[in-house]
């Protein structure tokens, strides 16, 4: 370059890399277990403390990973009367259930054409392993149609390899249309009650418009049925972060 | 022996039944928290004050959170069915509330209603309102014995010279 004076110009240090402190995003992004939240409701603040004392001793000696509806999870549990006294379920998490100490989770497979379900308490003290094998949410929070659904959505591989873990930023979101049986169903999914987008209807459009009977429009402007649960999750972040912390 | 929960029993439910069902008592409701915000003082049946109450306090709050929130506008676009009160709520309501955290209306009960049914009724109305105030506290009287004694008392404290006890 020519400098305007004529002088030799001074030497000009390259910019300085940016770091980006891989460490400090992940704990940007924060998962609170839905268990720890307590419902809305008369009952004394202090039974929820004391449970989460309890959940948070559990925690410390036993791992209960992040996981949401969708994922696919294997749970090896103590079993007197198998043969090396424990048995392994595999299964899809259709629902998770149940706030504090008796919070549950439902996992789902097809084994030999026979649809399984098994409900699993988190705290369980006969648990002996969770391990995540497939990271993906769903489009919904609750799976149950997955019962009324062709059996292939539900049937996964009992010796499967658990899936390399991605980077600690976002759990993918698998918008995966379910196919199903022919109706009738255990419940009436295309009902705006259940409010499912994971499913693709195959009915006609009057059995379509027919269930918008049954909306109802003013729910979500009735104020009084909201539950804000930002500041308590705020709370029981902390405590439940410096319980684990020790 | 699973035993649906019968329809008669409330144990723990929050919401009164009004109206023919639950659209026409949140269409009740509206039209009170419509009232209310555009006179700023009501009489109402003392249940459906007590009822709407909680509602226009969410929907004030909800106004707090400013006129561009997409939520808010929506809120006060489905609870106040006259639309100029809309501008009313969001640029005279909700700053006269803004350093409130909380309770922006009064409820007071009325002797009952006159016709046939002598329905318990209520005044509902806005804090900060122009009209003159519902309830005027009573100063006790100047005349009454301990009340003379204070203000005796007062008068020695301002008339001793300093440093001598009274």
């Amino acid at each position: 370059r020519v400098s305007s004076d004529g002088k030799p110009e001074k030497f000009q240090p390259p910019p300085k890399p940016v770091i980006i402190d891989k460490q400090k995003q992940r704990e940007e992004r924060r998962f609170l277990s839905p268990e720890f939240i307590p419902p809305r409701g008369r009952t004394d603040p202090l039974k929820f403390y004391i449970e989460r004392k309890d959940m948070i001793q559990r925690r410390k000696v036993f791992n209960i990973p992040e996981f949401y509806v969708g994922h696919v999870l294997a749970v090896t549990t103590a079993d007197p009367y198998a043969n090396e006294k424990a048995s392994r379920f595999v299964g899809i998490c259709i629902q998770r259930g149940g706030k504090g100490l008796g919070a549950t989770f439902v996992l789902r497979n097809v084994i030999e054409d026979q649809g399984v379900e098994m409900c699993y308490e988190l705290y369980n003290p006969r648990i002996q392993a969770i391990e995540v094998l497939k990271l993906e949410k769903r489009l919904d929070d609750n799976l149950m149609y997955l019962r009324d659904a062709l059996p292939e959505y539900s049937t996964f591989d009992v010796n499967m390899k658990p899936m390399s873990r991605l980077d600690h930023e976002e759990v993918p979101v698998n918008k995966l249309q379910v196919r199903m049986k022919p109706k009738p169903w255990s419940k009436r999914w295309e009902r705006p009650k259940y409010n499912i987008k994971g499913i693709k209807f195959d009915l006609p459009e009057k059995k379509m418009k027919e269930a918008q009977k049954w909306s109802q429009p003013w729910l979500e402007f009735d104020m009084l049925r909201e539950y804000d649960t930002s500041k308590i999750e705020d709370k029981i972040w902390k405590e439940v972060s410096e319980g684990l912390k020790n | 022996m699973r035993l649906s929960v019968p329809a008669a029993i409330s144990h723990g439910r929050v919401y009164r039944r009004l109206g023919l069902g639950p659209r026409s008592r949140l269409d009740l409701l509206r039209n009170l928290v419509t009232a209310l915000v555009r006179h700023e003082r009501i009489e109402a049946p003392w249940a459906r004050a007590d009822e709407m109450r909680g509602y226009a306090e969410k929907l004030i709050e909800y106004a707090k959170l400013g006129d561009t929130n997409e939520r808010a506008m929506r809120m006060a676009d489905f609870w106040l069915t006259e639309k100029d009160l809309i501008h009313k709520l969001f640029k005279v309501l909700a700053p006269r509330f803004q350093p409130h955290p909380g309770s922006y209306t009064r409820l007071l009960q009325i002797p009952n209603r006159d016709g046939l049914d002598r329905a318990k009724m209520a005044v509902i109305e806005l804090k900060g309102n122009p009209f003159p105030p519902l309830i005027r506290p009573h100063r006790d009287s100047e005349k009454t014995l301990l009340n003379q004694l204070l203000k005796g008392y007062r008068e020695d404290l301002q008339w001793a010279p300093k440093g001598t006890p009274v």
